[in-house]
């Protein structure tokens, strides 16, 4: 519920729409009734046979309600969606503000991409949050309120019966299938969830299955599961029928009431006969602004449940602050020194540790390579550089200040990275290389183009989302291009040509280390060509530097990386 | 498309119930309204007393439920109809699946064929539990109430036969003008949540290159530039119901007119006819809006029914086979490949005319650069692909001769990627064998597989859960997990696709261990990417290009083709450099 108070914050913003929205709609309702309830008094009216003239009057005054309640529900549409799609766009800054200064760790966890599109479906399922849920039961209960004052002016009897009825139907009957709905909906989605993933891997594991023989036993196994997922989905459609049902009778035992009592009092001389029929056509039309209310439960339920898990998202997670009473240092503009002293890190889900006890010292300008299986902790080390990480045990020193103190924005700034996957966005070639440079030229970026054999693309090609319309080689050229242009003095490369042939890593290597002559450079590889000129390459295995020292040293000590590099030798493709 | 309204009509049954409640719903409508308008006209003009509308009210109660159970029944129809095509539609998109031979399986579209099953199955939803009852009910209740107005001495009747095709021509001219556009704009709207998505999946990079902060700024415009198209768009649309209201309400209005005339001017009409005509009046105008409402949720399935439609409509070619029984144990075949070729669909890649013959208990290497053909020419000997032209024979059987069953029995398939289902580990290697394999059997190949030292680590040991595509274990332990299977399942063929790559040293000694252990009792044929596989290969298979370039054991080789020589001189030249 705090997360919908949090919600409504964002969608009152829109005042001027939301009262438009609720002005035109009660205009609406309002009118549409008028409507009914004049016709029923006309046709009463003309039975007495009245003078022409009032007749007249009627029929111009009924004219005039339908072209009013059609406009009003026209302006009332209008404004409605305006609205809504304003406050998309609040939704989507908001939360967008909320989740920019979290800790990269955060999204590192995130990546896998799942998520992040369910935080953008969560987003645009509350864009209903206002048209669904926020304000038909205002209109409602404004429509009716007003009904329920004009009938009581010809019968308090039949007033009273509209007060219950609003009651039961916008009240009591959706709250109670609210309840009763969330309860349903965790069944639907965990049934979801686990057709899904058999699903899944009925494809992925396909040949297995083939092979072993198991098709047709996941086959029928699937067929149960859709079976359980459908009936739960049936049990939800059910249940919002029985309530619509409920809701309906409810409205129809209204207007018999009406029907009944006005009779009555007509009977009794309480109530001039003139009146009834106008009052049975306010009560047969009135319930229809009751009807979107039964939706209204599963409405309510979808917007708190995306609400509360983006703002679990951006709230529970605690961000990597730095401590408070912790001194800001800034990093100059020389090259970097590395020091990295007895540092532990484990990912909390997992028991083993990803690093154990690593110290390495990397002086200013240096360049380093780290070699190892994948899975050694490469990577990691070279997140926790990033400050993307933070290290369990130990301390890192970036020029002899702990990174702790380091604000982040002054890390990446220092740093040129390029990462085993680099974003690029739906744009253009330009757009994505000025991320790196604002102010760069074209000439500028046509030069950085060049040096990584990308002459071929022009800065205004399409890029699209996630870079899909590039190889994995283009985008890993594209990736250091980014770097040559950015021009800072720590490099963290992390297997930046793993999609590359030979030669055109070796060229890639030539600008990288050109560029980067008087600079920190550490470097990843999957490969081990080409690191003679290293002044260092560490070998890592399992969360552990196994092996240490420039080329040659490695290979006269016949060990570890040795072993690599005839492995690297005996195969072939 | 026409399809899935054939899976609606069959179940006849439904539709007959579809059609009965309609039917009942338009008869209680009419007569709640003549008790209505009879119970007003007895009070109010008949001056009648309480008593005698004391029946009258009973009936209008009994007719009130009746017709809210006729409702409930009506759409509880739809529901279930609805649950029931999805149900066949679901067992047809996995009966369609298994089919499948491998290489639609692989060619990476799980992704779509995921939401194919789960999301566009769940989209048909309302074209089945709103759209079809909702037709029936347009097509009968108007019907009714028109009978029932004409009853009744006015031309009321005509009014609204004149008025009523107003609606649906409008519904069309106007729906004709604005789909094109709207569905544009859905587009966009696809493309402006797609780019929302885009930067918060880049926000580590637009972080590293200190750009997030102004991203806000874009996010505001785009939303707001959105905002400003749609409206435009959407205007239109509101704009055809507005249509659609003054027509209906217009249309009220004129029978309103008409019977106030008749009333007071020319006295040819009863309070009673023109009340009971008025309170129809506005049930015949909202059903035939209705209809509107249900095409518009009909129309948001119809993406989904297209794309169930394309799935199913996709030819496979299926792989045949026979009833020749291939008893377990059986000693190894010897395989028989001539003039095989094979086409994918989709690309140019295609195996061209491969003869090779591979005796039993033979290791044979299959080598070559990426796109070479290896990984096709696995599954076609394997039987997960049927050759395009060409023999396959085992035995001097052709392969399709056979029992499916009792080949895949005699095989096992290693690859790079082993899938791993959710269960426990035993269960996993089970899956192997025979399901009635004892666990000291399940026990002792996890032993040959080199798995006793992970499992004795762990707390419930063979029986841990590993979960969902068997995360939670190492590539070299996944690899152990696969092994294990083969080593219960004991195949006279084994095939290994690349197991060890991406593994590191130690692992893959150890696997080499296993393999080898595994092979004695096998034909093996191995697609190899390490000079030591090749060297002990009894037969390599160089491949390029999808053409069998040369066969032959690795000196023969070395020997006597210049390009196998120079592919492997440069390989090691380039390592040593």
């Amino acid at each position: 519920m705090k997360d919908l108070l949090l919600v409504v914050r964002l969608v009152v913003i829109e005042k001027k729409d939301i009262l438009y929205t609720i002005l035109f709609g009660f205009l609406a309702g309002i009118v549409a009734i008028s409507l009914f309830a004049s016709s029923g008094y006309l046709i009463s009216k003309a039975a007495l046979a009245p003078p022409l003239y009032t007749m007249t009057v009627m029929l111009a005054l009924l004219k005039l309600c339908s072209i009013l309640r059609a406009l009003s529900r026209y302006a009332e549409r209008f404004f409605s969606h305006r609205a809504t799609f304003a406050i998309l766009g609040n939704l989507r800054v908001s939360f967008f503000e909320k989740l920019e200064p979290l800790a990269s760790g955060i999204l590192q966890k995130y990546r896998s991409g799942d998520l992040l599109s369910r935080i953008v479906g969560d987003v645009e399922s509350l864009q209903n949050f206002f048209l669904r849920v926020f304000y038909p039961p205002i209109v409602f209960v404004l429509v009716f309120l007003s009904t329920i004052v004009f009938t009581s002016f010809y019968s308090v009897y039949v007033a009273l019966s509209l007060l219950a009825g609003m009651i039961l139907t916008g009240f009591i009957v959706p709250i109670l299938f609210a309840l009763r709905q969330r309860h349903i909906e965790q069944g639907i989605q965990s049934e979801r969830g686990e057709l899904s993933t058999e699903v899944t891997e009925f494809l992925y594991g396909f040949r297995d299955l083939k092979i072993y023989r198991k098709l047709e036993e996941r086959e029928r196994r699937l067929l149960e599961l859709s079976d359980l997922y459908i009936r739960e989905q049936e049990r939800k459609e059910g249940l919002a029928n029985f309530s619509q049902t409920l809701n309906t009778l409810i409205a129809n035992c209204v207007s018999w009431a009406i029907v009944a009592l006005g009779a009555y009092q007509v009977v009794t001389g309480k109530l001039d006969g003139l009146y009834l029929a106008m009052l049975v056509m306010i009560s047969l039309n009135v319930f229809e602004y009751s009807i979107p209310l039964a939706a209204f439960p599963v409405h309510f339920e979808d917007s708190r449940r995306a609400a509360a898990r983006l703002f679990s998202v951006v709230g529970k997670d605690a961000t990597m602050k730095l401590e408070p009473d912790s001194e800001i240092y800034n990093l100059d503009q020389d090259a970097i020194s590395i020091d990295i002293n007895k540092v532990t890190f484990s990912f909390s889900d997992h028991t083993r540790p990803i690093l154990n006890q690593v110290s390495l010292t990397l002086p200013a300008g240096s360049k380093t390579a780290i070699v190892g299986p994948s899975g050694s902790g490469k990577s990691t080390l070279l997140q926790l550089l990033m400050k993307m990480q933070i290290a369990d045990h130990g301390r890192i020193l970036l020029n002899g200040i702990s990174v702790d103190r380091i604000q982040e924005e002054n890390i990446w700034k220092s740093m040129n990275v390029v990462l085993q996957e680099n974003h690029f966005f739906y744009g253009t070639i330009k757009e994505n290389l000025l991320i790196a440079r604002e102010n760069a030229t074209d000439e500028e970026l046509e030069a950085a183009l060049t040096k990584v054999q990308l002459d071929g693309f022009t800065l205004d090609q399409a890029v699209f989302e996630k870079g899909e319309n590039l190889s994995g080689g283009e985008k890993q050229k594209l990736a250091i291009a980014r770097t040559l242009l950015k021009g800072s003095r720590l490099w963290l490369l992390d297997e930046p040509t793993s999609s590359m042939d030979a030669l055109t890593e070796q060229n890639m290597y030539r600008h990288l280390f050109n560029q980067a002559k008087n600079d920190t450079l550490v470097l990843i590889s999957h490969r081990l060509t080409g690191l003679e000129q290293m002044d260092q390459i560490i070998v890592m295995d399992q969360g552990m530097v196994v092996e240490s020292g420039s080329f040659t040293e490695l290979m006269e000590k016949r060990g570890y990386f040795y072993g690599l590099k005839q492995i690297e030798k005996s195969v072939l493709f | 498309m026409n399809q899935l309204k054939k899976m609606a009509f069959a179940k006849r049954r439904t539709m007959f119930l579809l059609v009965l409640f309609a039917c009942l719903t338009g008869a209680v409508i009419i007569i709640q309204a003549y008790y209505f308008v009879k119970i007003v006209d007895l009070v109010f003009l008949k001056a009648a007393s309480f008593d005698a509308i004391e029946l009258p009210l009973g009936i209008l109660l009994a007719v009130l439920f009746a017709r809210v159970i006729f409702m409930y029944a009506g759409r509880r129809t739809g529901i279930k109809l609805a649950s029931k095509v999805k149900r066949e539609v679901r067992e047809t998109l996995f009966v369609k699946y298994a089919r499948n031979p491998i290489q639609t399986s692989l060619s990476g579209q799980t992704g779509r064929k995921v939401s194919t099953v789960m999301d566009a199955v769940d989209e048909i939803d309302s074209y089945f539990s709103s759209y079809i009852p909702q037709i029936i009910q347009t097509a009968i209740v108007p019907v009714v109430i028109l009978l029932a107005v004409f009853t009744q001495p006015a031309y009321s009747g005509l009014l609204m036969l004149i008025t009523a095709p107003f609606v649906p021509i409008f519904m069309v001219i106007i729906g004709i003008k604005t789909q094109k556009k709207a569905e544009n704009q859905m587009e966009k709207m696809a493309a402006f949540s797609g780019h929302f998505l885009d930067i918060l999946q880049g926000l580590t990079t637009l972080k590293l290159f200190g750009r997030a902060r102004q991203q806000t700024e874009a996010i505001k415009k785009s939303s707001s530039d959105f905002r400003d198209a749609t409206m435009e768009v959407l205007k239109v649309a509101f704009l055809s119901s507005l249509t659609l209201e003054f027509i209906s309400t217009l249309s009220i209005g004129l029978i309103a007119f008409e019977l106030c005339i008749r009333l007071v001017v020319f006295k040819n009409i009863s309070f009673f006819s023109a009340f009971f005509i008025l309170i129809l009046a506005p049930d015949f105008y909202l059903s035939l809006k209705d209809l509107g409402s249900a095409f518009h949720s009909g129309r948001g399935s119809m993406g989904a029914v297209q794309k169930i439609a394309d799935e199913l409509a996709q030819e496979e070619q299926s792989i045949s086979w026979g009833t020749v029984h291939l008893p377990k144990g059986s000693p190894p075949p010897a395989i028989e490949i001539q003039g095989v070729k094979f086409t994918y669909d989709e690309g140019d890649f295609s195996l061209k005319d491969l003869n090779v013959s591979i005796l039993p208990f033979e290791k044979t290497a299959i080598v070559g650069p990426n796109g070479s053909g290896k990984t096709t020419l696995l599954h076609i000997i394997a039987g997960l692909l049927e050759p395009t032209e060409g023999l396959i024979q085992m035995n001097k059987r052709r392969r399709s001769e056979y029992e499916e069953k009792s080949w895949f029995t005699q095989i096992s398939y290693i690859s790079q990627n082993p899938y791993l289902f959710s269960g426990t580990i035993a269960e996993n290697i089970r899956i192997g064998g025979d399901l009635g394999a004892s666990m000291e059997e399940v026990e002792k190949a996890a032993e040959k597989a080199g798995l006793s030292g992970m499992i004795q680590s762990l707390e419930r040991g063979i029986d841990t859960a590993i979960g969902e595509a068997g995360r939670g274990l190492s590539g070299g332990e996944k690899q152990r997990v696969a092994l294990a299977r083969a080593f219960l399942k004991r195949p006279s063929l084994i095939l290994f696709d690349e197991p060890t790559t991406g593994l590191d040293l130690y692992t893959e000694q150890i696997l080499q261990a296993s393999m080898s252990e595994l092979s004695k009792n096998s034909t093996v044929i191995t697609v190899a990417h390490r000079l030591y596989t090749i060297q002990d290969a009894d037969q390599i298979l160089f491949l390029k290009n999808g053409r069998l370039v040369a066969a032959g054991k690795h000196k023969e080789l070395i020997e006597t083709v210049t390009e196998y020589r120079n592919m492997v001189f440069a390989q090691q030249g380039a390592g040593t450099e």
